[in-house]
Order: structure tokens, then C-alpha cells, then sequence
């Protein structure tokens, strides 16, 4: 087969991203009610490190982080 | 005043897990009160998610985040002993429910499609030296030679299903026979592969940050 292949930059990237300090998703999922909490406090908090690292390199737990947040925020509202 | 509804009955439980684990009208209560919970979290989920369920409408919506909710219930319960009270309860419970509709949204959406595992080495052609090739000097090329000289078949296939063809990885886990964690593992250690790899041939500097000596 000849180039160009068959790659994109995006996934390029995705293949290559750093996961480093490994984190499971069994730990991910965990943390994750912990870490949700902190970021609502602060969404910029630098706790959790490799909760940010995980996520990003993990698609589904990203989702599921990302609704969770979304709901306690929207609890939140609600009261 | 007399309580008039079910709701004012009981105040939500302080002590949850004890409120689920002691029998009698408290824990009833607390069980209808999860219930709800779940619902509420798992329906989230689906709603978020509602765009992989192209075809389908809320009847669905409502059918996948019900048995989420069920499983979660059940799946909660039998965790209750490792809730550490280091957030909410209901921050807690919401998690359960939310990976269980997740989960299910994902596997509905793939449900009529095929996985195939497709080696990269197949199409990808192995020329195996970058350093000569001016026209490999962009990062996503230097990647496909590295992950046909880099990777085993396995972490290959996985990280093209994962990270190309964007197969979902509990999707992925299931038809392979294998768990979420296991795959992710697999794809940790690929990229860890990928990365050594483009550092030692100068696409990616030792720090991680691309660009490397090229
Ligand atoms: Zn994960």
C-alpha cells in the first residue's frame, strides 16, 4: 500500500498521549465521585493529577466524569 | 401536621448506608429514595448520550435508563461497604447508575455493527527507516511506522479499534471477552511503546513534547 496513510493528526495524537502516572479505570471510576466534588469547588483544582491524566487518555471515563459534573451541577441549581 | 405524601414521610437518610442495611420502614424508604436517584442519574446519561441512539426516541431513552438504574441498584448494594463518605452519598450512588447507562447507550449503539480487528501491518507499509525519508518527517506518519515496528499485533489491533476506528472500549471489552480496565491497560502500555519509540527516532522530545529533534 503507498502512502498517504491512513491517519489523521488527531488520532497521531491520541495514539502518542502521554498516560503517564498510570491510573486504572477501576481507580478512575474510584476517585471519581471525590474528584467531581473538588472540581465543582474548584474547577481548577491540581488535585487529582493523574484523574486529569486519565481522562484525558480515556474517552469513557472522560464521559462519564463530564455527566457527573454536569449533574451536580445541576442538583445544585435545583435547590 | 400529617404527612400527606410519601415523600415527607421520612427525611433523606444522613447515614445511608445504614439506612440501606437495617431492615424495617427506614430502609424501604431509603430504597425507593436510591431508586429514584438512579433513575434520575442513568436518564441523565441517556439523554447526554441520546445522539448515538439515531432512530430511536424517549420510549427507548426510558427502557435503557430504567435497567440501568436497576443493575446500578444492585451493583451499588453490593458495594455499599466500600463507601468511604470522602464525597456525598448521592455523588456516590449518581456514578453507579451514570457507567451503567453509559454503558448501555454504548453497547445499544453498537449493537448492529461489526468490530473488526483489523492489523495496522496489513495495509501499513512497514518501510522500517524514517530517518531517510523526507516525506515521513510529520508526526502522523512517523506514528504509523512506529506502530508497525513498536507495537505487538495485540496492542496494535486494540489501539487501531480504540484510538482510530473510535470503538467504544466497553464495546471493545465485550466482544473481546475482556474488561474495560484490561483494555486500557493494554493501550497505556502501546502508547508507552509508541512514545519510547518516536523519542529515541527525535519525532517526540524526551519531555514528551512533540517535535522532538526534527
Ligand atoms: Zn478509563
Amino acid at each position: 500500500m503507498t502512502r498517504p496513510g491512513r491517519l489523521t493528526d488527531e488520532a497521531a495524537q491520541l495514539l502518542t498521549l502521554s498516560t503517564e502516572p498510570w491510573l486504572s479505570c477501576e481507580d478512575c471510576f474510584r476517585l471519581m465521585d471525590t474528584f467531581v466534588e473538588a472540581v465543582l469547588v474548584d474547577p481548577d483544582t491540581t488535585a487529582f493529577p493523574q484523574m486529569r491524566v486519565h481522562l484525558r487518555g480515556c474517552g469513557a471515563c472522560a464521559e462519564e466524569a463530564a455527566s457527573l459534573l454536569d449533574l451536580l451541577v445541576e442538583d445544585r441549581g435545583s435547590h | 401536621m400529617i404527612p400527606t405524601s410519601r415523600e415527607t414521610d421520612l427525611e433523606e437518610p444522613v447515614d445511608w448506608p445504614t439506612a440501606l442495611l437495617v431492615p424495617g420502614a427506614r430502609q424501604d424508604d431509603a430504597l425507593r429514595r436510591l431508586h429514584l436517584l438512579m433513575v434520575r442519574a442513568a436518564r441523565h446519561q441517556v439523554w447526554r448520550m441520546r445522539e448515538l441512539l439515531e432512530g430511536h426516541g424517549p420510549e427507548l431513552y426510558d427502557e435503557l435508563a430504567n435497567s440501568a438504574a436497576d443493575e446500578a441498584v444492585t451493583v451499588l448494594l453490593a458495594k455499599l461497604d466500600t463507601f468511604e463518605g470522602r464525597s456525598r452519598f448521592t455523588t456516590w450512588a449518581y456514578k453507579f447508575a451514570i457507567l451503567q447507562a453509559a454503558t448501555e447507550v454504548r453497547r445499544q449503539s453498537w449493537a448492529q455493527r461489526e468490530v473488526t480487528l483489523e492489523d495496522w501491518e496489513t495495509w501499513c507499509d512497514p518501510r522500517p527507516e524514517p530517518e531517510q525519508e523526507a516525506e515521513a518527517s510529520d508526526l502522523a506518519s512517523a506514528v504509523e511506522r512506529a506502530m508497525a515496528v513498536a507495537l505487538t499485533p495485540y496492542q496494535r489491533k486494540i489501539a487501531v479499534a480504540l484510538l482510530v476506528d473510535q470503538v467504544p472500549i466497553d464495546v471493545l471489552a465485550e466482544r473481546l471477552g475482556t474488561t474495560r480496565g484490561a483494555l486500557y491497560k493494554a493501550l497505556h502500555e502501546a502508547r508507552g511503546r509508541l512514545r519510547a519509540h518516536l523519542v529515541a527516532h527525535g519525532y517526540l522530545a524526551a519531555d514528551g513534547r512533540r517535535g522532538g529533534s526534527r
